[in-house]
This record gives structure tokens, C-alpha cells and sequence, in this order.
């Protein structure tokens, strides 16, 4: 009789002995080792594990639900050691977008041991944060260098403060990870926007500049669409999987102040979504006029619609939170009749709508420059949209 | 046996090529890719072939997409770039040029 250890491969759980278990475990730390320093280091890591569990499958069946270990010897020998001589050199050799991963390894080394299978989720982390943990989280989450993300934030800040106002509306809204089990997720596993971000830097769009002939470029259209088809449902179901780990901890924080939150919060939430879609406008607007973000030219080869695009993922992931959060308000407090969500939004909207003529007031009333402002604002409508036509005509 | 290891070195080195030229002919996955190298002399295995791709990724001659299978998992396909074919093309070029060199050479 021997004990068995549950493991988990590509989000697939598989049974194993436990001399097995200590097999496996030893030969994915050699590859680990083996693989230091190489860019894309997590990913063959993950590729492997997955290819063994696609082993691991087809030995089992109905009634063998356990992999033994002289089987799991047998496929580690199968796969063979891993060999890495593209190390250094490899990484001189790539040209461009590869130049960024490197500094992406550097913080995946202070990941939590034992959790490699763990779904990646979005939390604030306190662990050397400078302020709520928001920064850390959000690195932690798309695998980057904390410091790019704080520049970000900083920079988004002397524009309009919109840095500010998103990294206020993530702090009360994102939990911290407190619980271990947390702080696996949100240092786990690579997931969708993880990979946009790579693509994105890797200049994949820049394929499409090179087309032979008109046949390649619908082929390569299409499969476009379908990929971002894909995204989008990638997307959703991701941040879907976000919120609901979330949601236990707003029950925790929030639960006894649901109703009192929903005539204050809501409102409150409202607004602040506005302020973002205000924000995300005039980066647009930006972006279309000066084919740069407040003046920071795009990477070489990323064309405009691309980084449009990339904007409308980044605003997507913004809101989402607080519409979740809206909504968990509602549902925490009533227990949620379906029917009477639209009347909540409806009164919700009614009132950010006093809320913001009751601003708009105040600002005409005691503050001039905001008054010159709204006077301008036609002609700032119609260059919007001016720079939108001529945009269009040089495509 | 003695001229297996002799090529051992030179084997090494073209599995770039032979796997730029499988990934050519058609979206594969990396079992594919073991499977149709496992009956020549350049049988491998993933601990290899995991690492180069992912060489080759970074260096823009292949591209991957994620694909539905029928049993488990997403899976990803890989296939050309543009660079990649360039490449390809390339290396055929020469290795044409190499295979020419061998033959020829040392005949009167």
C-alpha cells in the first residue's frame, strides 16, 4: 500500500504515488535549473508540465485512476533531460521585443514553492509594497517589473490624475492577498492578458507589414478576427474567475455595511466609472491626434489601431472591477431580485447624473478656469472628431 | 555505432532546420513533430525540442496559436512566420550548395 499525492498539470488534477510524486518534482526542479536564465524559462516549464500530463492521460482509464511510479520513471524517460544551449547566446541573437522578457524573470524567482499548477488572480500584495500593494499585485499578475507599473501609475497621474483615481478605485476594490492560498494566486500561473502583453511586445503585429500578396493578407485577417473572437471569451472568463474569488472577501469586509453601501457606494462607483470613460476618451483622442501616448512614441511597428486596441483591453480590465463591484453590492445587499436590477441601475444613473450636474455647477460657480473649459468644450468636440476623419484618411 | 557519434555534433545543429521544414509543411503540434522525426535519424525528445522552439519563437521564425484538442487541454500549433519561410529558403539554399560541395569535391 503506498500513499498518493494529487498534483496538478495544466489545470488537470492527476494522481500519483509519492516516490513518483518526488520523481517528477525532481526532474521539473533540474529543468528549472537548467533553464536559468533563459527569457521564456516559465513558459517551456509550463509547456512540459502540460506534455507530461498529456503522458499521464493516456495511462489512466476508469478503473485505473493512479499513476504508479515505475510510470511516471517511464515517461520522464520518454521525455528526456531538458537541453538548453540557446541560453545566453540565443538571447543576443533575438532581435527586438525579447529584450523586456528578461527583466520579467527576475521577480517570478520569489513565487511561492509548491503552487506551480495554481490559476494566476488578481490581488493587492503588501509584501514590499509602497503604498496599498496595487502596483506589486498588478505586476505580480502580468509578469512585469513592479517599477514599470509604479513609472505608469506615476505618469498617468500628471495626466489629468488619472493614475491616482484608478489606483484609489483598485485599492478599495481589489482585496489584499492575505491567506496563503491568496498569495499563490496572485503569483500564479500565466494566463491571457500575460500573453497579449507578450505578443504585443514581441512584435507580432508587425507580421502584417509583410505581406506577399492579397491572399496572405485576408488570411492573416481572418485569423486575426478569430483570435481576438477568442480573446474576448478568454477575457471574460477570466475576469469572471477574478471577481468571484473576490467576492469572498467583500462579504468579509463589507457585508455588514451592504446596505448603507448601496445608497453611497453606488453613486459613488458611478462616478468614478464616468471619470475612467472621460479619461479613456481623451487618451483616445490623444493617441489619434499625435499617433503617441502623452507624447511617448508607440514601439516601433505597432500600428495605431493595434495600440487602440490594446487601450480597450486596458479600459476593460479597469471597469471591470467596479462593475463587479456594483453588482456585489446589490446582490450582497438584497440578496439580489433579478428583476429589480435595471430599477437600481436606473436610480443609480439618476443619481451620478445630479451628482455630476451638482459638480458641474460648483465648478462654474467658483472656479473660473473650469467655466472657460466648458465653454471650449464644443471646439474640443469638434477637433475629437476631426482628428478621427483625418486619422481615417491616412489610413 | 562509431559514426553515430561522430555526427552527434552536426545532427545537433540541423534540428533547427528539419524542424523549420516540418513546421512548414502544415500546423503542427510538438508530438507531431517527435512523431514524424522519431523513424529518421534524428529521433528526439520534448526536453529538447521545448527549448528550441521556444529559441526559435524568440527569434521570429515560428509562431504559435492555441488550438482545441478533443481530450484535455488547449494545445499549441505551431507554424512559419514570414521570417521563418525566409529563412527556410535560405537554409535549403545552402544545404543544396553543401550537399553539391560533398559530392563533388575530391572527384576529377
Amino acid at each position: 500500500m503506498n500513499k498518493v499525492i494529487t498534483i496538478n498539470l495544466g489545470g488537470t488534477a492527476y494522481q500519483l504515488e509519492e516516490s513518483g510524486y518526488d520523481a517528477l518534482r525532481a526532474y521539473l526542479e533540474a529543468a528549472g535549473v537548467r533553464l536559468k536564465g533563459n527569457p521564456d524559462r516559465d513558459e517551456i516549464l509550463s509547456d512540459v508540465e502540460q506534455a507530461i500530463g498529456e503522458k499521464f492521460r493516456t495511462l489512466l482509464n476508469n478503473f485505473k485512476t493512479v499513476i504508479v511510479a515505475a510510470e511516471v520513471s517511464a515517461v520522464l524517460t520518454e521525455m528526456g533531460p531538458i537541453e538548453d544551449d540557446s541560453g545566453a547566446a540565443g538571447t543576443a541573437a533575438a532581435t527586438g521585443g525579447s529584450g523586456g522578457a528578461g527583466a520579467a524573470e527576475t521577480d517570478s524567482g520569489a513565487r511561492p514553492a509548491g503552487a506551480p499548477g495554481a490559476a494566476k488572480r488578481f490581488y493587492r500584495i503588501n509584501e514590499g509594497a509602497m503604498l496599498a500593494g496595487v502596483c506589486n499585485g498588478l505586476a505580480a499578475y502580468l509578469n512585469i517589473d513592479p517599477t514599470i507599473v509604479r513609472l505608469l501609475f506615476v505618469l498617468l497621474t500628471i495626466f489629468w490624475g488619472t493614475g491616482l483615481l484608478i489606483y484609489l478605485v483598485m485599492a478599495i476594490v481589489v482585496p489584499a492577498a492575505d491567506s496563503p492560498e491568496e498569495k499563490a494566486a496572485a503569483y500564479g500561473a500565466p494566463f491571457t492578458t500575460q500573453e497579449f502583453v507578450r505578443r504585443a511586445r514581441a512584435g507580432y503585429y508587425e507580421a502584417m507589414r509583410s505581406f506577399p500578396d492579397r491572399q496572405a493578407r485576408r488570411e492573416w485577417k481572418r485569423r486575426f478576427r478569430q483570435e481576438m473572437r477568442g480573446w474576448g471569451i478568454l477575457f471574460h472568463r477570466e475576469m469572471d474567475a477574478n471577481t468571484h474569488q473576490w467576492r469572498y472577501n467583500w462579504h468579509r469586509y463589507w457585508g455588514a455595511s451592504a446596505p448603507t453601501g448601496v445608497g453611497f457606494a453606488l453613486p459613488l462607483i458611478s462616478v468614478l466609472h464616468g471619470a475612467l470613460a472621460i479619461a479613456w476618451i481623451a487618451t483616445l483622442n490623444s493617441l489619434l491626434a499625435t499617433g503617441a501616448l502623452f507624447g511617448v512614441l508607440l514601439p516601433a511597428g505597432m500600428p495605431v489601431w493595434a495600440a487602440v486596441l490594446l487601450l480597450l483591453v486596458v479600459y476593460g480590465f479597469l471597469v471591470w472591477p467596479l462593475k463587479a463591484a456594483r453588482r456585489a453590492f446589490y446582490y450582497g445587499a438584497f440578496g439580489g431580485p433579478r428583476w429589480a436590477w435595471p430599477l437600481v441601475c436606473a436610480a443609480d444613473l439618476l443619481v451620478s447624473l445630479a451628482v455630476a450636474a451638482i459638480a458641474v455647477w460648483l465648478a462654474l460657480r467658483y472656479w473660473p478656469q473650469a467655466r472657460e473649459a466648458i465653454h471650449n468644450l464644443p471646439p474640443v468636440v469638434h477637433e475629437a472628431v476631426d482628428n478621427i476623419k483625418a486619422w481615417w484618411a491616412r489610413k | 555505432m562509431r559514426l553515430d557519434e561522430k555526427f552527434s555534433a552536426i545532427k545537433k545543429g540541423l534540428l533547427e532546420f528539419l524542424v523549420l521544414k516540418i513546421v512548414a509543411g502544415e500546423k503542427v503540434y510538438v508530438a507531431d513533430i517527435l512523431k514524424q522525426l522519431s523513424a529518421t535519424e534524428f529521433s528526439t525528445q520534448e526536453g529538447t525540442l521545448y527549448p528550441l522552439l521556444s529559441k526559435m519563437r524568440r527569434e521570429g521564425l515560428v509562431d504559435y496559436e492555441w488550438k482545441e484538442s478533443d481530450a484535455g487541454p488547449p494545445r499549441k500549433y505551431y507554424e512559419l512566420t514570414a521570417k521563418g519561410r525566409e529563412q527556410l529558403r535560405e537554409t535549403l539554399d545552402y544545404w543544396s550548395r553543401i550537399s553539391g560541395t560533398v559530392k563533388n569535391l575530391g572527384q576529377k
